[in-house]
């Protein structure tokens, strides 16, 4: 009965609502404007609401959080760039889905379903939260490092031309992540004595880079194309179709609770597994997947609407964040005087299921401006390919440079868009190159971690891997997803399956 | 995956390049620590090269194999990758992000916009002129006001 009425606070408290709808309308446009990212935004917003108090900074918060991560997903739809790295996978068939004037019908469909896979993600949070955070308790070194491994593999299967380009992109995307500062012996790594260099690259500036400037370069080849007007005719999706992909909706968005909920890996692999599964799973889809497949959109959208309550439940109980968001979050709650970890929930109970609330409120207005706004957020795709190419590059060097207030990041960014423009021509696929550049440092110092942990001994070190349940299924996972990319192998299989 | 089994223009050459690159990356990784050990700060760049040296050698076989339909020709590499309008675009982002920290965002963003989607657009001097000065407004209302960013205000007017 307490918990209700901590649940229901922000529902009461007009102003408290008030902050939510702003913070998720807001959300939405900050995921969705190329340069502008969710992290970006709230560590800005922590810099000026430290002085509130903690229900207001946490409603406004909460709310750009769940509207951010949605958000990424619309621009992913009708312009091809993923808001966010967690949109990467929706642009895969959503884009081609606007290209066939099913735009308004995409964001309709991923408004309902990123709805059902928050609910599905807060209502874990709130049910299963000792259960889930046991388990993710018990991964080590080993399989983070196995988890951040299979994170950038994965989008190397599952865009480009080949395995071997996908996989050059993302050991690229690791190198570039190395650049600065080991955080583990503070030697240099590939900084040639330059202070800027230092503290590594942005993984925000990388993206920048690679998606907003390459994707203005890449429009310049089509400019004198007449603009194709993404057509919104229908936006409330058919109750059919909710029905239809309803199970699969549910599945994604358990696999999203479950990965967000392991500290690291955030909405982003949450949405990358939940294509790859829906890919692997669908036996029958109406359009393959890559071509505008429904499954092809509702997988991530709903995965990594519902990692944000799994990313909430290491950060609660344990005090470790489920991704960059709730760890810009963990710093928000220090600030005002509260301990995320084991003594959160049995101190603050009230804390607990105010976050809870709130998140379930952020994400009803998720639904409401998800569903009502479309039509004028898509005149910004109808505007010209001439004003709209110099606006991303204005506004990809304005993210970049908010990041640290440094110039020289606006140089980096383009300098990216410029390498990953040549890339793109020829053949290769951006989005491995950013989760190497995410994921790199963790693989890093999870690989040494283990490392460590088997004395540097490289046998000792496989019989670990091989040995540990865990380790050992996400192995054979690993080799699964590398051996059906290669043709010898894929053949092989066939083979022996035919006899 | 798309497999284009056409030969781009300059691709045998790049594919190449990445080999060299990627070789580059590797001796550069080994600068770091050498072969001290398996945990030192060199140990993941040396893997990362190293998957990237066995993948483009993979790329470059690969483009062997597919049918040259051109051969190479200095002149249609260029026409590929670097388009006169790619050129020109590319040149004015230079000038704009060096004239950023001389003489402020808000100024050389207006300019470059103004540049810009007069030379993309073509619709003339005077809607160029609104649609700069009212996306450099409004860029500066929701950047400056709403998120309070610090814009760069530029060297040269201080």
């Amino acid at each position: 009965m307490e918990g209700l009425i901590y649940f229901t606070t922000a529902w009461l408290d007009p102003y408290l609502m008030l902050l939510t709808a702003i913070g998720t309308f807001a959300g939405i446009y900050v995921g969705a404007i190329p340069g502008l990212s969710v992290t970006m935004t709230v560590s800005i917003l922590i810099s000026f609401t430290f002085k509130w108090d903690v229900n207001d900074a946490l409603a406004l918060i909460a709310g750009i959080y769940v509207g951010g991560v949605y958000g990424g997903g619309r621009t992913a739809i009708l312009l091809n760039i993923p808001g966010a790295p967690s949109a990467i996978a929706t642009a895969f068939d959503g884009y081609p889905l606007a290209k066939k004037g099913l735009a308004g019908e995409a964001i309709g469909l991923t408004t309902v379903m990123s709805f059902i896979g928050g609910m599905v993600g807060i209502l874990t949070l709130a049910i299963a939260a000792p259960i889930i955070s046991d388990f993710a308790i018990k991964f080590t070194s080993r399989e983070y490092m196995l988890l951040g491994i299979i994170g950038v593999l994965l989008i190397g299967t599952l865009s480009g031309e080949s395995f071997a380009k996908g996989a050059l992109a993302g050991a690229l995307g690791v190198m570039i992540g190395m650049i600065g500062l080991d955080p583990m012996t503070a030697k240099a790594r590939f900084t040639y004595g330059s202070i800027n260099l230092m503290g590594g690259v942005p993984y925000i500036v990388a993206m920048i880079g690679f998606f907003g400037v390459t994707e203005a370069l890449v429009q310049l080849d089509n400019l004198k194309l007449p603009y194709v007007k993404q057509k919104i005719s229908k936006i409330i999706p058919n109750w059919s179709d909710v029905k239809k992909y309803f199970k699969l909706a549910l599945k994604s968005s358990g696999l999203g609770t479950l990965i967000g909920a392991l500290p690291g890996t955030g909405g982003d692999i949450a949405a990358l597994i939940a294509y790859d599964q829906a890919k692997r799973t669908t036996k029958n889809p109406e359009v393959p997947f890559g071509s505008g497949a429904k499954e092809g959109i509702i997988a991530p959208e709903t995965a990594n609407n519902s990692a944000i309550g799994g990313a909430f439940i290491p950060m609660l109980t344990l005090g470790i964040p489920g991704d960059a968001v709730t760890a810009i979050i963990i710093g928000a709650l220090y600030i005002h005087g509260l301990k995320p970890g084991p003594l959160l929930l049995t101190e603050t109970p009230h804390l607990f299921w105010f976050i809870v609330g709130n998140l379930t409120l952020a994400n009803i207005f998720l639904l409401i401006f998800g569903l009502t706004g479309v039509r004028i957020f898509t005149k910004i795709v109808e505007c010209p390919k001439g004003i709209l190419i110099p606006l991303i590059i204005v506004l990809s060097s304005i993210g970049a440079y908010a990041i640290q207030n440094n110039p020289i990041h606006i140089a980096w960014a383009l300098g990216f868009g410029i390498f990953g423009y040549i890339l793109r021509k020829y053949g290769f696929a951006v989005g491995p190159i950013i989760l190497g550049v995410i994921l790199g440092p963790m693989i890093d110092s999870n690989y040494r971690r283990a490392m460590l942990g088997a004395d540097q001994n490289i046998g000792q070190f496989f019989i670990d891997l091989i040995t540990n349940p865990i380790s050992c299924v996400l192995i054979i996972f690993l080799l699964i997803m590398i051996g059906s990319q290669i043709t010898f192998v894929k053949d092989r299989v066939s083979k022996l399956f035919q006899k | 995956m798309n497999n284009s089994k056409k030969l781009r223009p300059g691709e045998k050459v790049f594919s190449f390049i990445l080999i060299i690159f990627s070789a580059i990356l590797f001796l550069e990784s080994y600068r770091i620590s050498g072969f001290k050990g398996l945990t030192t700060s060199g140990a993941m760049p040396m893997f990362a090269s190293t998957l990237m040296f066995i993948s483009s050698i993979f790329i470059f076989l690969k483009t062997l194999k597919k049918d040259p339909k051109t051969k190479f020709n200095l002149v249609n590499v260029i026409q590929y990758l670097l388009p006169k309008q790619l050129i020109f675009f590319s040149a004015l982002i230079l000038v704009y992000v060096l004239a950023i920290p001389y003489f402020g965002f808000t100024l050389c963003s207006g300019i470059f916009l103004i540049i810009s989607i007069l030379t993309l657009w073509n619709k003339g001097v005077l809607w160029s002129l609104t649609v700069s000065i009212f996306s450099v407004t409004l860029i500066y209302f929701l950047f400056r006001i709403v998120f309070q960013v610090i814009l760069p205000s530029g060297s040269f007017w201080s």
